[in-house]
């Protein structure tokens, strides 16, 4: 493994050598919509492009995720999966166009996560281009359903009903290059809904406003306490509401987030607001409802295990410094299963979620050597031995 | 009218799908063939058209043996981006420098024949925000896997569905439907079959480009389909559809200016081919009225009426082909 650190950054260039095919299966599958739940056409266009690049097998699983599989040489050893959601926070049906400049290509959800499926999608190619074998079967995914309300369901459901151990798996994000992802906070998305009867104008004199009502809401969530240790928060995330200037609000919602280290904390900080929500609802008369959107285990992988040291001594041999932080990605799925895992980003960027959302080119090339790098390092048996914490 | 046209030559791009059967014709054949890409800064949508069809089809499958570049001045990156994508550029005023220099996209395609060396040439828009490769193997296809087509053009977004039970909507632009069908409809009913006469995607081989004029501005596509349409007849000619592209609207004005262009070229075509004898000469300049300070101004455009000759005539075209006088006598006469 140490020979083929030294081997690693030799590899960009020949890497970089098949950027128009790179570039153009993102920009291929990056154009076309894929909002969460409405994912068919980019897992078609995926299944396509994994098709043409001969790879042994391209299916779906139970739940349509879509699959292509290159056969290792060792058919008793268990596959590694390489995936990336396929869906974006983009919910716009339209296809999407892209503008491609001397260094960046920039266009609604490039990196979330149109890099890391053009990416996937090019991976046969380049395993033939670097005369890459392994021993074990490399499962290339784009999963379906993983954003917001999606809740990671295409993931879940892949590690869930796959028919056999699996080795290790690499999560591929369109940004940060350099990040190493190996641990995952607790979570849980939610959603207060307020909405204010018609009735209510006709019974009384004081028709209370949905937004003010949810500002008190927030207010409560302030005053409760976040702990250090474990590390715990609660994020205020998004609020829709109203109908125009003039009119007292009928509707509003409020999207948070608690996140935690420990998953105990994140569940006994969703009660505090599930009581906050009740004791409003029932003080101000109103129709106050809270409901989780989504919700994740804290898992991790310890830092010292070998697939954590490995990766790190990849994306270093690269001459990037690796950079280590809570996600909330599919990577805790594949920890809740034991199956060691990590997140990598493939380059630099800004805007993620905007419709400029633009991506670098040429650190990419470094990215995908760094996902080789990893490949490469499960595949000689990084994975095998310790077992997770 | 010749009516089975649309129906025989009508294709569709997925009919050409198998991309290795058409490298393989192209083999068969000894065919040589060249992209070429006229540009006035483009710079948003040019390095995505490289890319793709670079990517597709010259290095996944040997299509393309060349892309080309034929730039009318760009004043943005247009030029440096291409370039970095490995296009080969040219500047319009750099290529046959002898001539008088004119500016315009038909200048860009007449020249693109004296600077390219395939045996069929494949012109596309260079402002397709949504390019795919099917943009050019789709206007290829009719040409290899057909001996008697020799130029192809496309269409887009109301797929014409031919068979029972399978209509669909169907037509052009608002310059096609309001200004060239109901010439086509009057003087050559037989080219109304073709869906959008005015699309800027066409393919076709040397050999039919290098015997038409090329008008230097927007009449270029006006004046090749009923030129081609009056030497080889309409056996010549298909159409392809292209599904969907997606491109600038432009506004009335504008179009106002494009259907002024396309109306004398279509007069001009007509007077030359000894169909109609006009007392008068055209006025060459587009007034069109802007209301300013509640007074009607007129704003008016003077549109230069240039045309190349067929490339053919040209020496240095004949010299770098190693077309001979006789070959030309007999091109003319044939």
């Amino acid at each position: 493994m140490d020979k083929f650190l030294t081997q690693l950054p030799g590899l960009v260039d020949e890497i970089k050598s098949l950027k128009e095919i790179i570039i153009t299966n993102i920009v291929l599958i990056g154009q076309t919509p894929a909002p969460t739940f409405k994912e068919k056409k980019r897992s078609k266009i995926f299944r396509e492009r994994l098709a043409e690049f001969q790879v042994d097998e391209v299916t779906t699983d139970g739940y349509r995720n879509p699959i292509g599989i290159v056969r290792g040489a060792d058919s008793s050893k268990p596959p590694i999966f390489v995936l990336a959601h396929l869906d974006t926070f983009y919910e716009g049906d339209q296809i999407l166009n892209y503008t491609i400049k001397e260094n960046t290509i920039t266009g609604a959800g490039i990196l979330d996560n149109s890099i890391g499926v053009g990416v996937i999608a090019s991976l046969p190619l380049i395993f033939k281009k670097l005369d890459l074998q392994f021993e074990s079967d490399i499962v290339l995914a784009g999963t379906i359903q993983s954003l917001g309300k999606g809740n990671l369901r295409g993931v879940r459901h892949l590690l869930k009903t796959w028919p056999t151990p699996i080795r290790g798996g690499i999560c591929v994000e369109g940004i940060e290059l350099g990040r190493l992802n190996y641990y995952s906070d607790g979570m849980i998305r939610g959603e207060i809904a307020c909405s204010i009867s018609d009735e209510r104008n006709l019974l009384t004199d004081y028709t209370p406003n949905a937004i003010i009502i949810l500002n008190e809401v927030i207010n409560e969530i302030m005053n409760l306490k976040t702990s250090q240790r474990p590390r715990s928060r609660i994020v205020i995330g998004k609020m829709t509401g109203g109908a125009n200037h003039g009119k007292i609000a009928p509707e509003a919602n409020l999207g948070f987030e608690i996140r935690s280290d420990s998953y105990k904390i994140v569940k006994k900080l969703y009660g505090e607001i599930r009581d906050v929500v009740e004791g409003m609802s029932h003080e101000n008369e109103v129709d106050l409802n809270i409901k989780t959107i989504s919700n994740l285990r804290a898992s991790r992988l310890k830092y010292n295990h070998p697939l954590v040291k490995h990766s790190a001594a990849v994306i270093e041999a690269l001459g990037i410094k690796p950079v280590s932080r809570p996600t909330e990605s599919a990577l805790s799925i594949f920890l809740s299963h034991k199956i060691p895992a990590v997140t990598l980003g493939i380059t630099y960027g800004e805007n993620r979620y905007f419709e400029n959302a633009t991506m670098e080119i040429e650190p990419m090339y470094q990215g995908i050597a760094q996902i080789i790098g990893v490949l490469k390092a499960i595949d000689s048996g990084v994975c095998d031995e310790q077992q997770l914490a | 009218m010749n009516n089975n046209w649309l129906e025989e030559n009508t294709f569709h791009y997925s009919d050409f799908k198998d991309l290795n059967r058409l490298v393989e014709e192209k083999a068969k054949k000894n065919l040589k063939i060249s992209l070429c890409l006229p540009t006035l800064n483009e710079e948003k949508t040019i390095a995505k058209e490289i890319i793709i069809l670079k990517s597709e089809l010259m290095t996944r499958y040997p299509l393309l043996d060349e892309i080309i570049v034929v730039d009318s001045g760009s004043t943005d990156k247009t030029t440096e981006i291409a370039r970095a994508y490995g296009a080969d550029v040219y500047l319009a005023t750099e290529i046959l420098p002898r001539l008088e220099q004119f500016k315009g996209k038909g200048e860009n395609l007449w020249k693109a024949l004296y600077i390219t060396k395939g045996d069929i040439i494949i012109y596309l828009d260079a402002d397709i925000k949504n390019i795919h490769h099917r943009f050019a193997y789709g206007l290829l296809g009719p040409l290899l896997l057909n001996d008697h087509i020799k130029f192809v053009k496309a269409f887009y977004d109301r797929p014409i569905a031919i068979g029972k039970n399978k209509m669909r909507p169907t037509g052009g632009g608002r310059v096609t439907e309001l200004v060239i069908r109901p010439l086509f409809s009057l003087f050559f009913p037989d080219l109304t079959q073709l869906i959008q006469p005015l699309s800027g995607e066409y393919a076709g081989f040397r050999e039919v480009f290098e015997r038409i004029p090329f008008p230097i501005g927007y009449g270029v596509e006006t004046s090749m389909n009923m030129d081609i349409y009056e030497k080889w007849g309409l056996e010549v000619m298909a159409q392809v559809d292209l599904d969907r592209r997606i491109h600038r609207n432009q506004d009335t004005k504008a179009l106002g200016r494009m259907a002024f262009t396309i109306l004398r070229t279509f007069i001009n075509r007509k007077i030359r081919l000894g169909l109609i004898d006009l007392k008068d000469e055209l006025f060459d300049e587009m007034i069109q009225y802007n209301l300013v300070n509640n007074k009607y101004q007129p704003n008016i455009f003077k549109i230069e009426d240039h045309e190349r000759p067929p490339i053919i005539e040209i020496p240095e075209y004949r010299e770098k082909f190693k077309i001979d006088q006789e070959r030309l006598r007999n091109l003319q006469e044939a």
